[in-house]
């Protein structure tokens, strides 16, 4: 059966089945449905490209931001590089990518309470460079994880760059702390 | 585009299953080619979601095109009209009995080496590598969280949910918009950012 035009198979419908979280009851009727109509089908198809795309996207460390242990253990299961720095506050840490690194981990720590939400500030010079607000929670081991692809960090000069994290609770902003990183540049082995 | 592919292309699903079933050996290439371009990709999602695999998904979708194709050959599909029904049941049967699966691969590779079935090329050649990584980028940072969580680590929506302290509703309904505005972006309807979460250089 083919209906022109079809919709009845949405994308938040192919996305919850891709998860793994379309009730039970509803999966063999999507499936059924998805099988004997070509305009979902085709809606299908272009949903399992764009998903597929997202593993190579991440695997080749070409995204960084806020991330949890999940994803860096995945990272690490495939292979990827990861330099990793753990931080306190007011931590002035000298640090740098080998030549062979693919994404730069920063593990903050700090006193975090029940704060979910966090914007991340980096500051050269005391110009800041870049901004980041994300939603996570601190992890088993008491730290918020930031990731900067590798290239990017690469290309930075030898320079001191300021981390500043902040928490948002309540509709308030609460700072976490400093974080100094003394960037040596790119070495080689 | 070459003729036999618009042809092709044209033709209902039940036509083209058809259309292989009564064709001499060895004529209906191009048939073979364009079942395996429509229905390849539905069989992978289905393998995603039942193998939690993406390698075993892509060898199921090329082993029940192939038995499919050979079954058509054959004249065993009894109901040719009903052939995304056949397809479906195969990949139901095949995605439960994987170590049969991997004998029969090797068998019917070895049948079908000297009918040079066009293989179409996996659908994640069709996206842009490096703009799909950019919209991941444009992202808000909660949103790119959960579709990594979710498509990368492989993470459910109540693990999910602990990991970035909201509910388990909330992981799903900013799911589907993330994926909503992550295809606009990629398909150039749109940025894939829903607000001003990040500023200034990469990263």
């Amino acid at each position: 059966m083919t209906a022109p035009g079809c919709e009845r198979v949405a994308l938040a419908d192919l996305t919850d089945y891709a998860a793994g979280e379309l009730p039970e009851a509803e999966v063999a009727a999507l499936e059924e449905h998805l099988f004997s109509c070509a305009d979902c089908g085709a809606r299908a198809a272009e949903f399992d490209t764009l998903v597929r795309a997202i593993r190579p996207a991440v695997r080749n460390a070409e995204v960084g931001g806020f991330v949890t242990d999940a994803v860096l253990n995945r990272l690490a299961r495939e292979g990827v590089r990861v330099r990793s720095y753990a931080l306190s506050p007011g931590a002035v840490v000298p640090c740098a990518v080998w030549e062979h690194d693919e994404l730069m981990a920063l593990r903050l720590r700090g006193e975090f309470g029940g704060a979910s939400e966090f914007t991340l500030s980096q500051r050269i010079a005391g110009t800041e460079v870049s901004r980041a607000t994300g939603q996570v929670a601190a992890g088993l081991h008491g730290e918020i994880i930031f990731t900067l692809p590798a290239a990017w960090v690469r290309q930075l000069p030898v320079v001191e760059v300021e981390v500043f994290l902040t928490a948002h609770e309540a509709g308030e902003e609460r700072p976490i702390g400093s974080y100094t990183l003394v960037h040596q540049g790119s070495l080689h082995r | 585009m070459p003729e036999t592919q618009a042809t092709t292309g044209a033709v209902s699903d039940d036509a083209l299953a058809r259309r292989i079933a009564g064709g001499p050996a060895g004529s209906t290439d191009a048939e073979e080619a364009e079942l395996y371009r429509r229905f390849a990709p539905r069989v992978r999602l289905y393998g995603r979601r039942h193998l939690q695999d993406d390698a075993a998904a892509d060898d199921l979708a090329q082993d029940v095109l192939m038995l499919t194709i050979e079954r058509l050959r054959a004249g065993e599909v009894r109901r040719p009209e009903e052939i995304g029904s056949f397809i479906l049941g195969t990949s139901r049967m095949m995605a439960h009995s994987g170590r049969r699966v991997a004998r029969r691969r090797e068998a019917l590779a070895a049948r079908f080496m000297d009918t040079t079935v066009a293989i179409a090329p996996s659908s994640i050649a069709a996206l842009d590598a490096p703009r799909v990584a950019a919209c991941l980028r444009a992202l808000a940072e909660r949103d790119r969280l959960v579709v990594l969580l979710t498509f990368y680590a492989d993470r459910e929506a109540p693990r999910i949910a602990t990991d970035l302290g909201v509910s388990p509703g909330a992981v799903r309904v900013i799911r589907h918009r993330a994926i909503a505005r992550l295809r606009d972006c990629v398909l150039g309807e749109g940025t894939a950012s829903s607000g001003s979460e990040r500023q200034g250089a990469r990263p």
